[in-house]
C-alpha cells in the first residue's frame, strides 16, 4: 500500500502523504459534557471515513462550532449527535488528519471524509528521477509550494524564489517587460554561464520564462552534489525542479474550477537625482565660460518625467481540473500582459497547459504534461542611458512640435517614436509518458519530452532626421529606413527511460533508480536586413528585393543575409544514471548517485564524463538516547560530497575552423576570396567540474513550531573554460585567444533557513528567514599556456574595462584607481605623483605600487559585485478572514560600479552630487572640479557604490469571503487581495535600483543604464468552485 | 494489458542498438573545419590568396604605424602632439621599451602570414590538381613566407623558426642565420618556379613573380652585406625587360601607377574597409583634419626637406604641405595640430605636413584605404643594382642605373639633378645612398639602409639611437612571457 502510493505520487509529481498507521493507535476521545438544557431539534447520524478509502475512523472528535458540545465516533466510525437550532457547523478533528468544518444544515445523515495529515517527515520530496521521504533526504534541497509561487510577483516564476530559499540569489537584469532574471545558486562557480538548469515535469530546460506561475505546483532547488549529481554534467550550477499542477484523481471532487484575476499598475520607484537646467548651465559656464549667458533663463527639462510612465499589467488564469479512477486532468488557460514604464516596450504571453494522465489499468498509466505559450514582445531602444545624459537645458520639442535636438545622445523621445522592434514566437514544452508498476516494487517509466520554440523578430526604423535649431541635420539622422527580419527555431527532444525500485525489508529500506536518457538539440536562424523600404507602413516590413532599392543609384539595398546554427544549440547527449538510497531504521540514510554523460559537444575521447556523489543522513531524534529528549521533533545531520559538471560552455571553440581572408589582385584592383585556417581550436576541451561538499543540520522543535536548517557548503569548480593568449608563433593572429580548461574558482559559505509558526489568540502567524554567505575566490587562472593570470572584462561603451578576475579575488572584481582626495593647490600637485592630465581641483590617485609614478599599474582591486550575504525574511499573519504577508529581501557587502557615469565622450548632464564640486582650495575633498569627461572620469573607486540593500519586496493583504457567502454563491473559496511589490528599497546606491544583474559574470554589477525595475501595485481575485 | 516488461526491454535494446558513438558524432554545422581543407584546386587557390591577405592586415605594417620611417631621420610621429604620444611617440626618439605598443601586433601578424604560407606549402602538394598551378601556388607562398620572415629577422633578430601549419607551443629562438637561410632558400625556390610578371593574366597581376623573388632575395643578401650574390639577381631583373620607371615620379606610388610598369611587388587594395579589400596603411598616414583622409602619422622631417637637392621635384611629390592642392582638393590640415612646432630656442623643428606617397584621390577616409602600398619598385631595383655594382668595384656599370633614376626625377628639366659621374667608390656610394633617401623617402627603407650600411649611429645618434641596441627592435615582452621560458630576448635588448 505504502509503496504503491509512493509510486503514484511520484508519478503524479505532487506532494503526497504516506499513510501513517496511527489510526489504530490511541482512541483519543474527548467527550465534552453534554448540555444540561436540551432543545432537541435534529438528530444527525453519520460515518467518518479516511478520504479515498473505505476505512472508517473510530474516535474522531466532533464538536459543534461555537459551543462546548460534541461527541466522538465509535469503533465503526459512526456517530450520532443532537443539534439545536442554529447549530449548523460541525468540526471534525482527529489526530493525524486534517480538521474539517462541515455545514450540516438540514441534514439527517452525513458521510464525512477526513484527509490524512501530512507528517512532514513522511512528506515526499522530489529529487529528480524520483522522490524520497523527507527524512531520507541527504542533500540540500530548498522547496517552495504552490501557495508561495506567484504570490509575490507574477512577472516570472523564478522570482518566487527570491528571499524564500537560502543560497539562491535572483537578480533582475532589466525591468523591461519579458526580461529574464539572473539566477545564481551558491555563488558564481564559473567564468562562463553560471545559470542553473530547470527541469519542468522531467524535461531539462535552460529557462522557464514560458510558464505561468499559477500552473506551478512546487519548485525544488537542488543545491548540493548529493541532490544535483543525478543531473551529472549539467548540475554544477544547481538544478531547479518544477512540478506543474495535475488533477485530483478523485471523481467525487468533481470538476474544480479555479479563476484568478490580477491587475496592477507599475511605476518608477525613484528617479536619479540629476542637475536641473539652471545648475547645469552654471556648471557648464564653469567648464567653458560663456556657455550660457543667462543661467536663469535656460529651459529646465526633466527627461525622466517625459520618459517614464505609469503602466498597467495584468495576469489572468482559469484552470479546470478533476479526475476519476480512469485518470485525471488539469487544463488551464492564462494570459499575462505587461506594458513597460517606458513607451514601446511591452510583453504579452498566453499559456495553454494540458496535464493529463490516463490509467490503463491498476498498474499502468500514460499521460502528458504540455505547455503551449505564444508570446508577443515589443522592445524599446535603450533610452535610459540617453535620459541620464540628456542636458536639461534642451527642450524636447521645438515650437512647431517637431523633436528638438539633444546633442550627443539623441532625443530619447524621438528614438522611442521611431522605434518598431518586435519579437514574437511560440514555445511548446512538454512530454508524454508511460509508466507501469511491476510486482509492487518496480516502477518503469518512459518519457518523451520536447522543448520547441519558434521566434520571429522584426525591427523597423523609418528614415528620419532631427534638425538642429539652425535647420541643419543633427547627428540623429537615419538617412535610409532600416528593416531587420530574423527567424529562428530551437528544438530539443529528450527521451528518458527509468526504473525505480522501492522495497522495505524489516528495518531496511531501499529506494533506487536507474535510467538511460537521450537528448538531441537543434537550432537554426535566418536573418535578413535591408534598407530604404519602399513604404514605412507595417504592411511593407518585408525584405523584397524589388522594394529595397536605392533608386538614385539603382542599388539593391538588401544589406545582409545570414543563415546558420547557434553553436550552443546543436548537440546530442546520452546519459546513464543511477541512485541508491538506503535507510536503516529511519535513523541512517546513505545515498549514492552517479551519472555517466556522453556529449557530442566534445571530441572523441573527451565525450564521456562520470559524475558521482555520496551522502549520509542521520536522524538523531530517532536514536534511543534521544527518546527522552522531548525538545526535538527532528534533529538530523547530513553530509554529502560529489562531483558535478557544467556543460553550458562555448564548446564550438574545440573546432579549428577555416576562415575568410581575401586578397586584392589584378588591373584594376579587384577583391578575390581567400580561405585559410583560423585560430586553432582546442580538441582537449572537456566539462567544467565542480566538487561540492555540504554539511547540513535540520531541526524541528517546540512541537514543530520552530524549524531550522543550517548548511555549510564548499564548491570548487575546476577545469573552467577560459580564453587564454597563446604565443604569436602559432600564427593565430593578434588578439586571438584559445579556450582552455584552465581556471579554478571557489565558492564557500553558510546557509540558514529558519521558521516559526504559531497561533496567538485568533491570530495565526509565521515568521521565516533565510540567508546565506558567499565567499567567492578565483584560485587559479592559466595553465599550460598564457600569461593570462587575469581575465579582463566589464567593458564599458568607451572600451574601458572595469573588472579583472585574478587569483585571490572574486570573479569579476572591480578594478581601477584609488582616489585620495583632491589636489587643493599647486603645492599639492607638485608634491604628489600624478598623471600628466591632472590639475588643481582634480582627483588625486593613490600611488598604489609606491614607485613614485602614477600609471596603469596603480589600478587595483576596488570592489566586488558578489554580495557577502544574501537574505530574506517574511511574516505571514491571518486573523479571521484576513491575511497579510510581508516579505523583505536584501543583500550586503557587494559593490556597484556606476558605469553610466564614466562614459563621457561629450558634454552630458551630471548627477546632482556634482553641484557640491570643488571650486577652490578647501571647498571639497571628494567632488572634483567639474569637467565633461576625461581625467576625473577614469575608472576609479569614485564610481564604486555600496550595493547593499533591503527591499520591501512584497506586501499583501487578503480577505477571504465568509463561509456563509461562499456557501450561498456555491464557491469553495474566494479571496480578494491587494499586493505591492518593490514598495521601498533602502539603499545608498543613487541609481534606479541596486539590483544590477548580468548574465555575463565578468560584467556583473555594472550599471550601464539599466531599464528600471518598477514598483507594482495590484489587486487580485481568486476563486475556486 | 500490455506486457510492460517486454515494452521496456524493447526500449532499452533500441537505445543500445542506436549506438551511442554514432549518436554523439555530431558534426559542426555551417562551418568548415580544418581537417576538410584544402581539398580541391579551388580550395588551393583560396588558401594561396589568403597568404596575400596578411599584406592588407593593418598590423602587418610594423604594427600599424610606419615605425621604420618614424625611427629614421626622414619623419616624426605626426598626428597631433597627444595622439599616441605614449605608444608611437617613443620610437621617434628611441625611448621605446620591450613592452612598447605595436610590436606584439606586428609579430603576431607576421607569424599569422607565415602560418598561412605554411598551410599552402604543406597541404597543397597533396591536393589533386594541375601540377604547374600547384607548383606556382607553393612558390607564391614561399615568396610571401620569405617576405614575412625577412621582416621578422631584420626587426627582431633570431626568432622562432616555424615551417609547419601547426607549431608546438614552445619554440625557442633560432639563430638569425638560420632564418636567413630559410628566407634565401624560399626565395630561390620561388624564383625558380614563379612566372614573369608579363606571364600573368591581367586579373592575376599582383601575385608574386620571378622578378619580385629575385629582387627581394637581392635585398636580403644586401642586408647581410653579400653584394656578390645580389649582383646577378638584380641584373637579371633589369635585363628581363619586364620593368621600367614610370615617366612621372608621382605615379611610382600614385594611383595611376598601380600595378604599373615600375611595380615589382605591391599590395593591391580597393577603397573600403579592410574586409572589403581596403588597406589602412595609407589611412594611418593620411591627411588629418581637412580633408579628413586619416590620422596623419609619419610627418616628413625638416631634415628630409633639406636632403633634397635644390629644385628636385621629388620633394614636392613626397611631402604634402598645408595649402597645397592635390587632385583639386586643398589641404587645410588639422585644427588640433600646430602648423609649426618650435623648440625652446624658437627654432622650427616640425611642420605640419603629410606623406604624399600614400595620397589617393578622394576627400574622405574610405577612399584612402584604396592606396596600393609598393613593397618593391623598379627604382629601388636600379639603385640596389648601382649600389651592388659599386660595392663589387664596377662603378662604371653602376652609374647608368643611378642616373636612370635621376633622369626620371628630372622630368626633362636639365637644370636640375645633373648626372652623377664620379667613379670614386666612397663618393659614388654616398651618392647612391643619397639617391635612395630622396627617391625612396617615407617608403620604409631609410632606417634599414642606415642600419645595414653601419651609419645608423652616426646619423640617428642625435635622435637617441644607441649602437648595439637600436639596430633591432625588442622581441615583445608579452611573447617572452607567453613562451614560459622557451623564448629569450635578443642580445641587443638583454
Amino acid at each position: 500500500m505504502t509503496k504503491q502510493k509512493l509510486f503514484k505520487d511520484h508519478a503524479a509529481r505532487s506532494r503526497s502523504v504516506l499513510l501513517n498507521m496511527r489510526m489504530l493507535s490511541t482512541l483519543l476521545i474527548l467527550l465534552i459534557a453534554s448540555t444540561t438544557y436540551i432543545q432537541a431539534q435534529t438528530v444527525l447520524t453519520g460515518t467518518v471515513y479516511e478520504e479515498g478509502t473505505d476505512l472508517t475512523l473510530p474516535g474522531v472528535n466532533i464538536q459543534v462550532k461555537g459551543t462546548m458540545k460534541g461527541t466522538a465516533t465509535d469503533a465503526n466510525g459512526e456517530f450520532t449527535l443532537r443539534l439545536e437550532d442554529g447549530q449548523n457547523i460541525l468540526i471534525f478533528s482527529y489526530l493525524g488528519f486534517e480538521t474539517k468544518e462541515i455545514d450540516v444544515t438540514g441534514l439527517e445523515t452525513i458521510t464525512v471524509q477526513l484527509t490524512p495529515m501530512i507528517d512532514e517527515l513522511d512528506e515526499l520530496v522530489v529529487i529528480g528521477y524520483g522522490a524520497v521521504r523527507k527524512r531520507d533526504v541527504t542533500g540540500a534541497v530548498g522547496s517552495l509550494g504552490s501557495e508561495q509561487i506567484g504570490k509575490v510577483s507574477s512577472l516570472n516564476a523564478e522570482q518566487s524564489l527570491t528571499g524564500k530559499v537560502s543560497g539562491v540569489q535572483i537578480t533582475t537584469t532589466s525591468g523591461a517587460p519579458g526580461a529574464s532574471s539572473a539566477v545564481r545558486i551558491r555563488g558564481v562557480g564559473t567564468f562562463n554561464n553560471s545559470s542553473p538548469i530547470y527541469v519542468v515535469d522531467g524535461v531539462i530546460l535552460d529557462d522557464i520564462s514560458f510558464l505561468n506561475s499559477s500552473d506551478i505546483e512546487s519548485m525544488e532547488v537542488l543545491k548540493d552534489a548529493s541532490a544535483t549529481a543525478i543531473y551529472g554534467s549539467r548540475g554544477a550550477n544547481g538544478v531547479i525542479l518544477v512540478q506543474t499542477k495535475s488533477g485530483s484523481g478523485n471523481a467525487e471532487d468533481g470538476v474544480k474550477v479555479n479563476v484568478s484575476l490580477e491587475s496592477g499598475l507599475q511605476q518608477l520607484e525613484r528617479q536619479i537625482d540629476l542637475l536641473n537646467g539652471r545648475q547645469f548651465a552654471i556648471i557648464a559656464n564653469e567648464i567653458r565660460s560663456g556657455s550660457y549667458n543667462n543661467v536663469d533663463a535656460v529651459p529646465n527639462t526633466n527627461w525622466q518625467d517625459l520618459i517614464f510612465n505609469v503602466a498597467p499589467m495584468q495576469n489572468h488564469q482559469i484552470s479546470l481540473s478533476g479526475g476519476s479512477e480512469k485518470g485525471d486532468y488539469y487544463v488551464s488557460f492564462g494570459y499575462f500582459q505587461q506594458e513597460g514604464i517606458i513607451d514601446k516596450s511591452n510583453y504579452e504571453r498566453f499559456n495553454l497547459k494540458l496535464n493529463n494522465t490516463y490509467k490503463l489499468s491498476q498498474n499502468v498509466k500514460i499521460g502528458n504534461n504540455i505547455t503551449i505559450a505564444p508570446y508577443n514582445q515589443q522592445v524599446a531602444p535603450g533610452v535610459t542611458f540617453a535620459v541620464y545624459r540628456a542636458q536639461p537645458v534642451l527642450e524636447p520639442y521645438y515650437d512647431d512640435g517637431s523633436f528638438g535636438v539633444v546633442y550627443n545622445v539623441g532625443n530619447p523621445l524621438a528614438s522611442l517614436n521611431y522605434s518598431n522592434n518586435y519579437n514574437k514566437g511560440v514555445r511548446v514544452v512538454g512530454n508524454v509518458f508511460a509508466e507501469a508498476i511491476v510486482k509492487d516494487a518496480l516502477l518503469l517509466k518512459t518519457s518523451f519530452g520536447t522543448d520547441a520554440s519558434f521566434n520571429k523578430a522584426t525591427n523597423f526604423t523609418p528614415a528620419y532626421t532631427i534638425y538642429n535649431p539652425d535647420g541643419t541635420a543633427s547627428q540623429q539622422d537615419n538617412e535610409f529606413s532600416d528593416l531587420f527580419k530574423g527567424q529562428s527555431y530551437n528544438m530539443t527532444w529528450i527521451w528518458e527511460n527509468t526504473v525505480n525500485y522501492i522495497q522495505d525489508f524489516d528495518k531496511h529500506s531501499v529506494n533506487a533508480v536507474g535510467g538511460i536518457t537521450l537528448q538531441q538539440t537543434r537550432s537554426e536562424y535566418l536573418n535578413v536586413a535591408g534598407q530604404n523600404i519602399i513604404r514605412d507602413g507595417e504592411d511593407f516590413w518585408y525584405v523584397l528585393p524589388e522594394y529595397v532599392v536605392d533608386e538614385a543609384n539603382n542599388i539593391n539595398m538588401v544589406s545582409s543575409i545570414n543563415n546558420g546554427v547557434n553553436a550552443a544549440g546543436y548537440y546530442n547527449m546520452v546519459s546513464f544514471l543511477g541512485r541508491l538510497v538506503y535507510s536503516y531504521d529511519d535513523r541512517y540514510t546513505f545515498t549514492a548517485t552517479t551519472r555517466y554523460d556522453g556529449s557530442s559537444k566534445f571530441a572523441q575521447g573527451k565525450q564521456w564524463g562520470l559524475f558521482p556523489s555520496f551522502a549520509f543522513g542521520w536522524n538523531i531524534e530517532e536514536e534511543d538516547f534521544m527518546q527522552d529528549v522531548e525538545l526535538f521533533d527532528q534533529l538530523k545531520l547530513r553530509a554529502s560530497w560529489g562531483k558535478i559538471g557544467n556543460e553550458k560552455i562555448n564548446y564550438s571553440n574545440r573546432f579549428s575552423l577555416v576562415t575568410s581572408a581575401n586578397a586584392v589582385f589584378g588591373i584594376p584592383d579587384a577583391l578575390y576570396n581567400g580561405l585559410t585556417y583560423g585560430k586553432s581550436g582546442n580538441e582537449n576541451l572537456k566539462w567544467e567540474t565542480t566538487s561540492q561538499t555540504d554539511i547540513g543540520l535540520e531541526l524541528r522543535m517546540f512541537e514543530s513550531r520552530f524549524t531550522a536548517e543550517f548548511d555549510y557548503y564548499n564548491r570548487e569548480t575546476n577545469d573552467i573554460l577560459v580564453d587564454l593568449s597563446t604565443p604569436g608563433h602559432l600564427g593565430n593572429g593578434q588578439g586571438q585567444k584559445i579556450t582552455y580548461n584552465a581556471a579554478v574558482v571557489l565558492n564557500e559559505g553558510f546557509e540558514f533557513n529558519l521558521g516559526w509558526e504559531d497561533q496567538l489568540g485568533e491570530v495565526g502567524y509565521s515568521l521565516n528567514a533565510v540567508g546565506n554567505t558567499v565567499h567567492n575566490e578565483v584560485k587559479a587562472i592559466g595553465g599550460n599556456s598564457g600569461i593570462d593570470s587575469v581575465l579582463v572584462g566589464g567593458y564599458l561603451a568607451n572600451g574601458q574595462a572595469v573588472t579583472r578576475s585574478e587569483v585571490g579575488r572574486p570573479i569579476g572584481a572591480f578594478y581601477g584607481y584609488v582616489t585620495d582626495g583632491i589636489f587643493q593647490n599647486q603645492a599639492e600637485l607638485d608634491a604628489y605623483p600624478h598623471l600628466s592630465q591632472a590639475g588643481i581641483g582634480d582627483l588625486r590617485f593613490k600611488d598604489v605600487n609606491g614607485d613614485g609614478v602614477i600609471n596603469g599599474d596603480d589600478r587595483t582591486y576596488i570592489g566586488s559585485p558578489i554580495p557577502d550575504f544574501v537574505y530574506g525574511f517574511s511574516m505571514d499573519l491571518n486573523w479571521k478572514n484576513f491575511d497579510m504577508s510581508i516579505g523583505f529581501q536584501g543583500q550586503i557587502g557587494n559593490e556597484i560600479f556606476n558605469g553610466k557615469n564614466v562614459v563621457r565622450p561629450d558634454p552630458y548632464n551630471f548627477e546632482a552630487h556634482v553641484w557640491d564640486r570643488w571650486t577652490g582650495e578647501g571647498t571639497s575633498n571628494s567632488e572634483p572640479r567639474p569637467s565633461y569627461g576625461g581625467y576625473n572620469f577614469l575608472p576609479s573607486d569614485r564610481f564604486i557604490h555600496d550595493g547593499s540593500y533591503l527591499r520591501l519586496r512584497s506586501l499583501i493583504i487578503g480577505y477571504r469571503l465568509p463561509e456563509k457567502i461562499l456557501t450561498k454563491m456555491n464557491l469553495d473559496n474566494a479571496r480578494f487581495y491587494l499586493k505591492a511589490n518593490n514598495l521601498f528599497t533602502f539603499t545608498e546606491y543613487p541609481g534606479y535600483t541596486p539590483e544590477i544583474g548580468s548574465n555575463n559574470v565578468l560584467a556583473n554589477g555594472i550599471d550601464t543604464g539599466i531599464y528600471p525595475i518598477p514598483r507594482v501595485i495590484s489587486i487580485g481575485f481568486n476563486t475556486t468552485f | 494489458m500490455m506486457n510492460t516488461k517486454k515494452l521496456f526491454k524493447v526500449l532499452i535494446i533500441a537505445v543500445l542498438i542506436t549506438g551511442c558513438e554514432d549518436f554523439l558524432g555530431v558534426k559542426p554545422q555551417s562551418v568548415l573545419t580544418q581537417e576538410a581543407f584544402p581539398e580541391s584546386a579551388a580550395d588551393a587557390l583560396q588558401a594561396t590568396n589568403a597568404v596575400y591577405s596578411t599584406l592588407r592586415n593593418w598590423h602587418y605594417h610594423s604594427g600599424g604605424f610606419p615605425l621604420a620611417d618614424i625611427m629614421s631621420d626622414d619623419a616624426h610621429k605626426g598626428s597631433n602632439p597627444d595622439d599616441a604620444s605614449n605608444t608611437v611617440g617613443p620610437f621617434d626618439n628611441f625611448t621605446h621599451s620591450v613592452t612598447q605598443d605595436g610590436l606584439d601586433r606586428w609579430w603576431n601578424a607576421l607569424y599569422q602570414g607565415i602560418r598561412r604560407a605554411n598551410i599552402v606549402i604543406e597541404k597543397i602538394p597533396q591536393v589533386e590538381m594541375d601540377a604547374s598551378l600547384q607548383e606556382r601556388y607553393v612558390a607564391e607562398a614561399k615568396f610571401l613566407r620569405a617576405l614575412y620572415y625577412f621582416d621578422l629577422v631584420r626587426a627582431f633578430g633570431g626568432v622562432p623558426l616555424v615551417t609547419q601549419s601547426e607549431a608546438p607551443l614552445k619554440v625557442p629562438n633560432s639563430p638569425a642565420a638560420d632564418i636567413y637561410t630559410l628566407v634565401e632558400n624560399d626565395l630561390m625556390d620561388a624564383a625558380a618556379v614563379l612566372p614573369l610578371k608579363s606571364e600573368y593574366e591581367a586579373s592575376d597581376i599582383g601575385r608574386a613573380t620571378k622578378g619580385a623573388a629575385q629582387s627581394l632575395l637581392a635585398r636580403v643578401y644586401m642586408f647581410q652585406g653579400d653584394f656578390t650574390s645580389a649582383e646577378p639577381l638584380l641584373l637579371e631583373v633589369i635585363n628581363s625587360n619586364e620593368y621600367d620607371l614610370e615617366p612621372n615620379f608621382e605615379d611610382a606610388n600614385g594611383v595611376n601607377g598601380e600595378q604599373g610598369v615600375e611595380s615589382v611587388f605591391e599590395v593591391g587594395a580597393v577603397a573600403g574597409n579592410t574586409g572589403s579589400g581596403g588597406n589602412q596603411y595609407a589611412n594611418t598616414q593620411g591627411v588629418r583634419g581637412t580633408p579628413n583622409r586619416g590620422w596623419g602619422f609619419n610627418r616628413p622631417s625638416i631634415d628630409l626637406r633639406d636632403a633634397f637637392e635644390a629644385g628636385d621635384p621629388r620633394e614636392d611629390a613626397t611631402i604634402i604641405e598645408l595649402g597645397e592642392t592635390l587632385d583639386g582638393i586643398t589641404i587645410a590640415g588639422d585644427g588640433t595640430t600646430p602648423d609649426q612646432t618650435t623648440d625652446e630656442q624658437g627654432n622650427v623643428i616640425e611642420i605640419e605636413s603629410y606623406n604624399q606617397k600614400v595620397w589617393y584621390p578622394g576627400n574622405n577616409t574610405t577612399t584612402q584605404f584604396g592606396h596600393n602600398r609598393r613593397l618593391i619598385r623598379y627604382a629601388d631595383v636600379l639603385l640596389m643594382a648601382a649600389e651592388t655594382l659599386n660595392e663589387n668595384n664596377k662603378p662604371t656599370q653602376a652609374l647608368p642605373y643611378l642616373n636612370e633614376v635621376r633622369a626620371r626625377a628630372r622630368g626633362g628639366n636639365n637644370a636640375i639633378l645633373p648626372d652623377v659621374t664620379t667613379t670614386d667608390k666612397q663618393a659614388l656610394s654616398d651618392a647612391i645612398m643619397h639617391e635612395r633617401r630622396v627617391e625612396l623617402a617615407l617608403e620604409g627603407h631609410r632606417f634599414w639602409d642606415l642600419v645595414r650600411t653601419g651609419r645608423a649611429a652616426d646619423v640617428l645618434g642625435p635622435l637617441g639611437f644607441i649602437e648595439g641596441k637600436h639596430e633591432l627592435l625588442p622581441i615583445p615582452q608579452s611573447e617572452i612571457d607567453l613562451s614560459q621560458g622557451s623564448l629569450s630576448q635578443n642580445d641587443n635588448w638583454k
